[in-house]
């Protein structure tokens, strides 16, 4: 035990002997610990944060998207899906929706709109609240009226229409009246995309004043616990005999949440690869550290077995100083990649998680870097000739 | 109880260089009593230090018959080999061999280290044998703080504080002036005198030689009572 605490104490005192190079070994640990923990890091935060973006909506939304098959082209007929939560159970609400995108023009000043077709369901499902003035309900089906989302309502704003709610939008020649504003949302999920530069229209209206106006997607609200293989029978089976023989893909956020764990984690994989390239040359520059330091010291090996140094006793002097060196970059690297993933986590405007497992992958993988790198100079160290050690 | 503390027969160690072989020692056969002060002297190359070497477990000699404080010395297992050279061996050496970013204290109770022994404990034994060579005031330097001579004093202690049955000191006043080397001397004699320390001292000078109970010659590895 004591002589455990007289290595640590003699590990220090030779590490910070020869500290100029110890600190070049440890920067090679703090690079390579500290890329492979901001990688690791910062591939938890993007996972936490898309699944995040999942939860956000709820997790019992799917989407029923239509077959692309040749055969089975027809669009959704919309008073076939209005009938689906009746006709199965398991449905318990649905957003049918179209969208097309295309330029807007206000004077000189242009848009990417997104103009879309909803049903007041699509509101409910997708968390989606009025920052100013109303939603659509269903009493507002084949009016020239429309809610107008966060980022388009600014550029509304900024070019001549200060107060968009009341205000008047004309696109492909006609008028629609804006009744509402959106709140900000989050793009990602099975949020369709772009309804912050969205025009929300009444489905009813956009099927016939909008240029492509089938329906080819459908988000629907599941009952609680529906076995999504159970879902996918039944819902397949009413369009198949509804809709002669349409085809349906039916996406639940469960399963995208799976897909993109397993995504992220190849991602993450692929993050931890790179960061090992940089720990492996920092290993390298800890074994050649202490080479130099077993040569430098030969004479005190020497002089330590003829005072009665057990081989092991060297070997583990030896192993201890480079797990200590390894450890201190490690620890330190661990700081520097934490605060490198706190920062991206700060310019992304991401929720910054601290990834537990990460740290103690840090100083787990620092202490074998240790004694994978220590072991080779600190066997060498053990094996020298007593006497031709002294004598150097 | 074993009259003999080192009791070596025919004892025979070859280095093969490139293709010769060179013969360093051709069959010593050599007895040091306990509490024994002996000196071997013999000129350079003669194989003296070889020899010491080999009476400190350190190196394995090639035939010959080994047996120290009634112990038959066996070279097949290092560990056993390292314990005993903690245990019943302590070196004092030409050049102290002093480490050098340790404190004086801290010196001397390296051997023990490697007994296990506790903390306390070894700060302790290792204040008694500096005080023992009058050295204590110099227990908080660190080696380059000290003369030759001081270093040497703290190298005699480290050898003593193992309470080993002998010491094999080679040259150990090689490097220190005339009137340092007869101090360091006369605290071998003292050791020895007072203490009934086994000691082995290998040296040049035949003057101090003389001072010891015994001298031994060695030449071109054959040794000769002189
Ligand atoms: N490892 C070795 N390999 C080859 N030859 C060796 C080795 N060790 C010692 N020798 C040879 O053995 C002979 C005796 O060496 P040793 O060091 O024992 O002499 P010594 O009597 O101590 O000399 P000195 O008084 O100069 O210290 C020398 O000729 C030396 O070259
Ligand atoms: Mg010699």
């Amino acid at each position: 035990m004591n002589l455990l605490r007289v290595n640590f104490n003699e590990a220090f005192r030779s590490l910070w002997g020869a500290r100029q190079r110890s600190l070049l070994a440890l920067i090679g640990i703090v690079i390579g610990i500290g890329s492979v923990i901001a990688m690791v890091s910062i591939g938890t935060i993007v996972q936490q944060e898309s699944i995040r973006q999942f939860k956000d909506m709820g997790v019992d939304i799917v989407t029923i998207r239509r077959g692309f098959s040749e055969s089975t082209a027809a669009p959704f007929r919309a008073d076939v899906i209005a009938r689906l939560p009746q006709e199965k159970p398991l449905i318990s609400e649905v957003a049918p929706y179209v969208n097309s995108g295309g330029d807007y023009y206000r004077g000189r000043a242009k848009i990417t709109l997104e103009q879309m077709g909803v049903t007041a369901a699509f509101f409910s499902i997708n968390k989606l609240a009025a920052a100013q003035g109303r939603l659509l309900s269903d009493l507002d089906a084949n009016r020239y009226c429309c809610v107008v989302g966060a980022e388009l309502a600014g550029f509304l704003r900024q070019n001549g229409m200060p107060e968009p709610v009341g205000g008047r939008i004309t696109v492909n020649d006609r008028a629609y009246t804006i009744v509402g504003v959106l709140a900000p949302s989050a793009e990602g999920g099975l949020r369709p995309f772009g309804i912050n530069r969205g025009m929300l229209a009444p489905l009813a209206t956009a099927q016939r004043s909008f240029p492509n106006a089938d329906i080819n997607t459908i988000l629907a609200r599941v009952a609680p616990n529906t076995p999504i293989e159970r879902l996918k029978a039944e819902v397949s089976d009413y369009f198949a005999k509804k809709s002669r023989g349409a085809q349906v893909e039916i996406t639940s956020a469960e399963e995208l949440i799976e897909r993109m764990k397993k995504q992220m984690q190849m991602f993450s994989l692929l993050l931890g690869a790179i960061g090992s390239i940089a720990l492996i040359v920092g290993g390298i520059g800890v074994m050649n550290v202490m080479l130099i330091s077993v040569t430098e010291r030969r004479s005190e090996i020497g002089l330590r077995r003829a005072l009665g140094a057990q081989r092991g006793d060297i070997q583990s002097q030896f192993l201890i100083e480079s797990v200590i060196l390894c450890l201190v970059g490690g620890l330190i690297g661990i700081v520097l990649g934490t605060g490198v993933a706190f920062g991206f986590a700060r310019l992304s405007q991401w929720q910054f998680v601290m990834s537990y497992t990460s740290v103690m992958l840090g100083f787990g993988v620092s202490t074998l870097v240790g004694v994978f790198c220590g072991f080779y100079p600190a066997r060498t160290a053990s094996r020298l000739d007593p006497i031709k050690a002294l004598r150097s | 109880m074993n009259e003999q503390m080192l009791d070596i027969v025919d004892i025979r160690k070859s280095y093969r260089v490139g293709p010769t072989e060179v013969n360093v020692l051709k069959g010593i056969n050599l007895a040091v009593a306990r509490g024994e002060l002996l000196a071997i002297i013999g000129p350079s190359g003669s194989g003296k230090s070889t020899l010491m070497h080999m009476l400190g477990l350190l190196e394995k000699p090639d035939s010959g018959l080994y047996s120290i404080d009634g112990t038959r010395v066996t070279y097949d297992d290092d560990r056993a080999l390292s314990a005993l050279r903690n245990r019943k061996i302590g070196f004092v050496f030409q050049q102290y061999h002093l480490l050098p970013k340790l404190t004086a204290l801290e010196n001397v109770g390296v051997p023990l280290t490697y007994r296990g022994m506790a903390a306390d404990e070894i700060r302790k034994r290792s204040r008694t044998y500096l005080a023992k060579v009058d050295i204590e005031y110099r227990a908080d330097h660190r080696p380059n703080e000290m003369s030759g001579g001081q270093q040497q004093r703290v190298a005699i202690a480290r050898a003593l504080v193992g309470q080993p049955a002998i010491i094999l000191a080679d040259e150990p006043t090689g490097a220190l002036d005339q009137k340092t080397g007869e101090e360091i001397m006369e605290l071998f004699r003292r050791l020895n005198r007072e203490d009934g320390i086994t000691i082995v001292i290998i040296t040049h000078n035949p003057a101090l030689a003389c001072q010891c109970g015994r001298a031994v010659k060695i030449i071109d590895g054959m040794i000769y009572s002189a």
